[in-house]
């Protein structure tokens, strides 16, 4: 635990936590007699994670959102040392992650990667017994774990079949038993619902709740669903582009954009100038963002409207549409969700990559 | 009830660690049946060529210009202790250099990094596996070569020798572990490890006498462990001796071992932290 000058207490704490790339650059085969054009060494560096604070407090259900290449999974692994930071300090139940690197590892479970990082020719309780041995359990209380999270999973009846026999979501259960193995009180889950099918993806959701409600774990969890954080979490940060933007609960977050009125038009083909001319008509509106769908797959794409007042808009929107030619699927008027917030704080939708 | 002390218990949890990473490469190996068949024929190719290449040479199966080079006549076993200690040479620096690299690739080395134990017995366990592979390897090659070329063991020079080739495996560890440091860095070992495999082949007594090679190759040979363990061992095997009559090689072979380990494991070290500083640890 770690305590603030306030005395409040912590499982997980970022101050400034920072994380540099340097910029892979394909020059060619006779690439490095050119290496000296170059000389501004700050355009050869991705700045990953940009002074990240984050308390996190125990038994919190805490949600990392961003968009891909945001630096979630860069966040959880610095967190698990797999990544060395370059600034900042980070401690997870107390423990420096750069300097007690074996107690940090010992007070965390992680969910990183989904079903791939498990071994598939070799059986569920074979994986488990494995990873128990890396987390240095003995072997009598590490064979009764197992049996109990495989009960807990419902996995105990296909325990001695090889893992490549399993469906996506069973396999993402044994990944989680993995991370529950030696019982830490902190998990990291790095987008566990990713890939599942809607049956095994709310298995998992309760699965997770229940960790937090019934065992008290803290847990953060990355995720660019929005539903599933504003389900689950007890509260949120919002990260872009290596910066957290903003920090609350699901509810506080959705208040910001809440008072306003949020007009969502769903349309085909539209000209690529559309967003700009709706803006421009529409001058009381906060936010006016064109999400590009996939047609071909039956997802058109999607004109979001906040602030100013929803009669007036449509009309403007509709009439502006007709003009251009462009087909109107579908019109609703509706209540801001956490993309929105998202949508509002940083221009970006979470499901594109980063601004 | 007895209790175990911190270093009982910290004891206790590493060899499991070995344990269990042994258990976990045998099977995943066995659930490929094919590698039966591969384990089982395919060393009668290895060294049943050049058996067949000596034989047209000099007409038989021995030869005195070769007994004045080597002390023996017999050239049969001879190549096949060559090719028997040659085989740990070659799953070794491949083995562990492409077993980390499968695991970078399934995204399970991630896993590894992050748990609290000691990386090394990993590896001590990585390179256990892939010893009992060529173990299984050098058993069949010899029993090929009691069934087919009525070659004789002596039951006294096992323990020896398998002190010889547990001398030559530590040497071989220190050398996969600096594969396996360029395996992470640079996400394969391959060419290296092939490039350092010629080497050893030609500059250690594979298949001749080091006596065959220029002087300055014989130099450069007795820097390669492999070199001794041959020396010791066709000594132990062919010529009858005991240790002690070649016991500056295993003292030779010993300050090798110690060497290859400290820089192995300095290296590994080294790149760990060095790729974890630059964010290639995870990639493949």
């Amino acid at each position: 635990m770690v305590f603030d000058k306030e005395g409040e207490v912590f499982s997980i704490q970022t101050i400034n936590l920072t994380k540099r790339f340097a910029k892979k650059k394909h020059r060619g085969f006779f690439g490095f007699l050119r290496r000296n054009q170059s000389n501004n060494k700050h355009n050869d560096v991705t700045v990953a994670l940009d002074r990240v604070n984050l308390s996190i407090r125990p038994g919190e259900l805490f949600g990392l959102l961003g968009p891909n290449g945001s630096g979630k999974t860069t966040t959880i692994k610095c967190l698990s040392t797999i990544l060395i930071p370059d600034e900042g300090t980070t401690l997870v139940n107390g423990f420096d992650i750069s300097k007690e690197t074996s107690m940090v590892r010992a007070s965390l479970g992680m969910v990183v990667g989904g079903e791939r990082t498990l071994y598939w020719k070799l059986t569920a309780r074979d994986n488990l017994m494995y990873f128990a041995s890396l987390y240095k359990m003995q072997r009598r209380h590490a064979k009764q774990r197992i049996e109990e999270l495989l009960e807990t999973f419902q996995l105990s009846d296909r325990a001695d079949e090889r893992l490549e026999d399993y469906s996506t979501g069973m396999r993402q259960k044994i990944a989680i038993a993995r991370a529950l193995l030696h019982d830490p009180p902190i998990l990291l889950l790095d987008e566990p619902t990713l890939g599942l099918d809607p049956g095994f993806a709310r298995q998992i959701r309760s699965q997770i709740r229940e960790l937090s409600e019934k065992q008290g774990k803290t847990i953060l969890l990355t995720t660019h669903y929005m539903d599933e954080a504003d389900q689950l979490c007890d509260r949120v940060a919002f990260i872009n582009n290596g910066k957290i933007v903003a920090v609350d609960t699901p509810n506080r977050l959705k208040a910001m954009v809440k008072e306003r009125e949020l007009v969502e038009v769903a349309v085909y083909r539209p000209p690529a100038d559309i967003e700009g001319h709706i803006r421009s008509l529409l001058p009381d509106a906060e936010v006016v963002k064109l999400i590009p769908g996939d047609e071909d797959e039956g997802n058109p794409s999607r004109i979001k409207i906040i602030g100013g007042t929803a009669e007036e808009q449509m009309g403007t929107v509709i009439d502006a549409l007709r003009q251009r030619n462009v087909r109107i699927g579908s019109l609703n008027v509706g209540v801001p969700t956490l993309e929105d917030v998202f949508i509002k704080l940083t221009g970006a939708k979470l499901t594109e990559g980063g601004t | 009830m007895l209790k175990s002390s911190p270093q009982q218990f910290a004891l206790r949890s590493n060899l499991l660690v070995v344990w269990n990473e042994i258990v976990k490469n045998i099977k995943t190996l066995l659930a490929y049946p094919t590698i039966i068949v591969f384990w089982a024929i395919f060393p009668i190719f290895w060294f049943i060529p050049f058996i067949l290449q000596g034989q047209a040479f000099v007409g038989g199966l021995e030869s005195a210009s070769f007994a004045q080079l080597t002390g023996s006549g017999e050239y049969v076993p001879f190549i096949v202790i060559g090719a028997i200690l040659n085989s740990y040479v070659n799953t070794l620096l491949f083995g562990m250099g492409e077993n980390l690299r499968k695991e970078a690739y399934q995204g399970t080395l991630d896993y590894m990094l992050a748990a609290p134990c000691n990386k090394a017995y990993v590896l001590i366990g990585k390179a256990i596996s892939e010893s009992l592979s060529s173990t299984i390897f050098a058993i069949s090659q010899l029993a090929i070569s009691v069934l087919l070329f009525g070659m004789s063991i002596t039951l006294g020079v096992i323990i020896p020798v398998f002190f010889i080739v547990i001398l030559l495996i530590l040497g071989l560890y220190g050398m996969s572990l600096i594969m396996a440091a360029f395996s992470l860095m640079y996400k394969q070992s391959h060419d290296l490890s092939e490039s350092i495999g010629y080497i050893f082949y030609i500059f250690a007594p594979v298949r001749y006498p080091i006596e065959s090679l220029p002087t300055w190759a014989q130099i450069f040979g007795k820097l390669i462990p492999l070199t001794y363990a041959l020396i010791i061992v066709r000594s132990l095997m062919l010529l009858g001796t005991d240790l002690s009559t070649v016991y500056l090689e295993v003292i030779a072979l010993l300050i090798i071992d110690v060497a290859l380990l400290l820089a192995g494991f300095y290296l590994f070290s080294w790149m760990e932290e060095k790729t974890k500083k630059s964010g290639v640890i995870s990639h493949h």
